[in-house]
């Protein structure tokens, strides 16, 4: 061995870095498919947003008089069978899913996430009986759990959002049970843990703090299906009790029966169905990538 | 050596696992004491159970395989084995701090230096997080991390492998605990932090009257920085004697082979470097005769059936623990001579390695009975025990080296 100097070389790392969530930022600016998710996001976040001045018209506004038409420089994705603007129902459909899509996922990574950290936290017993729950619930397919839900507490917003925060409940748990499983086991947890740190900081400083990325990617990938799912539960006519309700699924289901001579009403709700989704579901993969801790050295 | 007891007095410590594979045997009866001060260095091969036995002094222990089956920890009078969890959690990092091997993955990514250093020195005492943070700048610059106060605010990721283990360093010492383990502590970093980083550690702890117990694999690394050393063997400690016993007269056959198979730069140019033959033993299962025999040049009869306990070199010696005039201990039935312990294989003219009985693995190759080992013929002997014989016939495709059979490897290069 080389013979012990007094001095001390300072080894400071020099590379600018913006920390942990700095340097994913900038990962995920250069990840096309990524920003491409987020240009689709913000459209339609944008769309339901400001959708009461884009509108034209509203969303029930209409006669039979002008029902089925093309579209036209007037209604540019024609109307519907009673008539009503289809582009100010895409629109104000776009606050339903919103609305819907976004409180089933907070209310999903919250009850989720509050039985996967006292799952992975506590372990033992309570994280053997919690996760059997879970297995049961994820045995049960989704959507049809989601219908089995709006059917014991009756059709309406709050009901379906409830429902599909419930089917995305066992997936945030796992998720989080997981990470912080492998995270008891970390280095950095044992030492805290070896210089005396209790058990409920090594939880909430250390554990939650770093198990969160997997919960965060999770939950952007959950509202694409979570907009998928309210849009399914409408069209198999669960959606909200009053039918007039511009809602993406619903509408599909109406526009069945008008196939054949009206197929903008089709392409239209559809459409914004798909680009909504393949946002969340293009962001997702793209913050997956950029907060994957393997790239991060 | 003095009167009143040692810091820490480990008895008789037997730290099973309970696995799907079956119960391993990871630490087998180890005592050692320790006095203020003392640093003592564990040696042994990876899975010997020196850094078993250390968690297991914290009950650190993996959960739920890992349990302490026997034995008592007495630190500064109290039995660490018998305290409840929260009695632990207090002296953990204030009486009883530790470091551990890999530095890059021992703190926190998402908090600052700051937060964590300030966290651990209010989880013990009472204090402003305004005077934490004062103590946490001092405790940077005694660790040689220049600008600690803007130092303070970086994350992890932003030191250097050295830098960080020297962090580990200050927060360990952040409440002057009169005890730290170093678990490897330098077996990540490079040759030249290595010795930083370990003169840091022996000044500071000398400076603090901080006993050190200081886990390694690499004998050089404890020769500088030890009083004492416990070589560990399955379990087992095989050798124990102050560092200038050791290195002076190391008798253990198992620290012969250690000391053999390091390069030394003083070495005279032709004396080969002699390997210990084999792996560590099996774990799954208790040790019938000395754990080392499989691997031993010098093993009798008896080591097949009779795991020798740990006696004074001298029979008869009263036997001293701690301290300058520590007894040398050893654990061996049949001890190389002084010359054996140059040459690192037996040279008692007509010895050989007792056969081993039915059903036991003999890891140490035919090849080598007796004689200077020759390092080729060694290795096909230890590979024939593994895999059956070898042919060293060219076989049908092997490539001939004639003129054709390079041009044919030019084809070859061109193809890639």
């Amino acid at each position: 061995m080389a013979a012990p100097t007094a001095t001390i070389a300072p080894t400071v790392e020099t590379r600018a870095s913006r920390g942990l969530w700095g340097d994913a930022l900038r990962r995920l600016v250069r990840n096309k498919p990524a920003l491409l998710g987020l240009f689709f996001i913000i459209v339609f976040v944008f769309a339901a947003v400001f959708a009461t001045v884009l509108a034209p018209y509203g969303p029930l506004e209409g006669t039979l008089a002008d029902r089925l038409q093309p579209p036209s420089s007037e209604h540019i994705m024609g109307t519907d069978s009673q008539g009503r603007d289809e582009y100010s129902r895409v629109l104000y459909g776009a606050q339903v899913s919103l609305v819907a899509g976004v409180a089933s996922v907070i209310m999903g990574v919250a009850i989720g996430g509050a039985i996967g950290a006292a799952a992975g936290g506590i372990g033992g017993k309570v994280d053997s009986v919690l996760m059997r729950v879970v297995d049961v619930m994820l045995a049960v397919p989704g959507i049809l759990l989601a219908i089995g839900i709006v059917a014991w507490l009756d059709r309406g917003l709050p009901q379906i959002m409830f429902a599909v925060a419930v089917v995305n409940v066992p997936i945030f748990a796992r998720i989080l049970r997981g990470s912080l499983l492998s995270l008891r086991e970390s280095d950095y947890v044992t030492a805290s843990r070896a210089l005396g740190a209790p058990g409920s900081r090594l939880l909430m400083r250390h554990m939650l703090p770093n198990s969160l990325t997997p919960l965060i990617v999770a939950a952007t990938l959950a509202l694409a299906t979570a907009i998928i799912d309210v849009a399914g539960l409408g069209f198999l006519g669960l959606g909200p009790p009053d039918p007039r309700t511009p809602e993406w699924g619903t509408m599909l289901t109406e526009s069945t029966k008008f196939l054949r001579v009206a197929v903008w009403l089709l392409i239209f709700p559809g459409g914004a169905i798909v680009v909504s989704a393949i946002g969340f579901n293009l962001l997702g993969d793209g913050l997956r990538e950029s907060l994957d801790p393997r790239m991060r050295r | 050596m003095t009167a009143d007891a040692p810091l820490l007095a480990v008895t008789d410590l037997v730290v099973r696992f309970r696995t799907h594979e079956g119960t391993i045997h990871a630490v087998n009866g180890v005592t050692f004491q320790l006095d203020e001060g003392e640093r003592l260095g564990l040696v042994g091969e990876s899975g010997c159970g020196k850094s078993v036995t250390n968690l297991a002094l914290i009950r650190l222990l993996p959960q739920p395989a890992g349990k302490i089956e026997g034995g008592t920890v007495l630190f500064d009078g109290q039995d660490l084995t018998k305290l409840r969890e929260d009695e632990l959690r207090a002296i953990r990092g204030r009486d009883i701090a530790m470091i551990f091997q890999d530095p890059m993955t021992s703190l926190n990514p998402v908090l600052t230096i700051e937060e964590q250093m300030v966290e651990t020195i209010q989880a013990h005492k009472e204090m402003p997080k305004e005077d934490a943070r004062r103590r946490a700048i001092e405790l940077l610059r005694l660790v040689g991390i220049p600008k600690p106060e803007t130092r303070l605010k970086s994350f992890p990721h932003q030191f250097s492998g050295g830098m960080r283990q020297r962090v580990m360093i200050a927060m360990a010492l952040a409440l002057a605990p009169k005890l730290m383990i170093a678990d490897e502590p330098t077996t990540a970093l490079d040759v030249t932090i290595q010795a930083q980083v370990l003169e840091l550690l022996r000044d500071l702890t000398e400076e603090s009257r901080t006993a050190l117990i200081l886990i390694t694999h690499d004998l050089g690394v404890v020769a500088g920085m030890t009083n004492r050393i416990n070589v560990m063997y399955a379990g087992f400690v095989v050798e124990s004697a102050t560092t200038l016993d050791l290195f002076a007269e190391p008798s253990h056959p198992y620290t012969v082979g250690l000391l053999h198979s390091i390069p030394r730069l003083d070495a005279e140019e032709d004396e080969p470097l002699v390997p210990i033959e084999g792996r560590p033993p099996d774990m799954r299962h208790a040790p019938k005769g000395c754990p080392f025999a499989p691997r031993c040049r010098w093993r009798l009869d008896v080591c097949w059936s009779d795991n020798p306990s740990l006696v004074p070199m001298v029979a008869g010696t009263p036997v001293v623990m701690t301290g300058a005039g520590a007894t040398h201990r050893i654990a061996c039935h049949n001890q190389p001579t002084a010359e054996e312990r140059v040459t690192g294989h037996p040279m008692r003219p007509g010895f050989l390695p007792a056969a081993a009985p039915a059903g036991v693995v003999d890891e140490v190759g035919a090849g080598h009975l007796g004689g200077t080992p020759d390092g080729f013929e060694g290795l096909v002997h230890a590979i024939e025990a593994e895999e059956g014989p070898i042919s060293m016939a060219p076989s049908a495709g092997a490539l001939p080296l004639t003129p054709e059979g390079d041009s044919h490897n030019e084809g070859v290069f061109h193809d890639d």
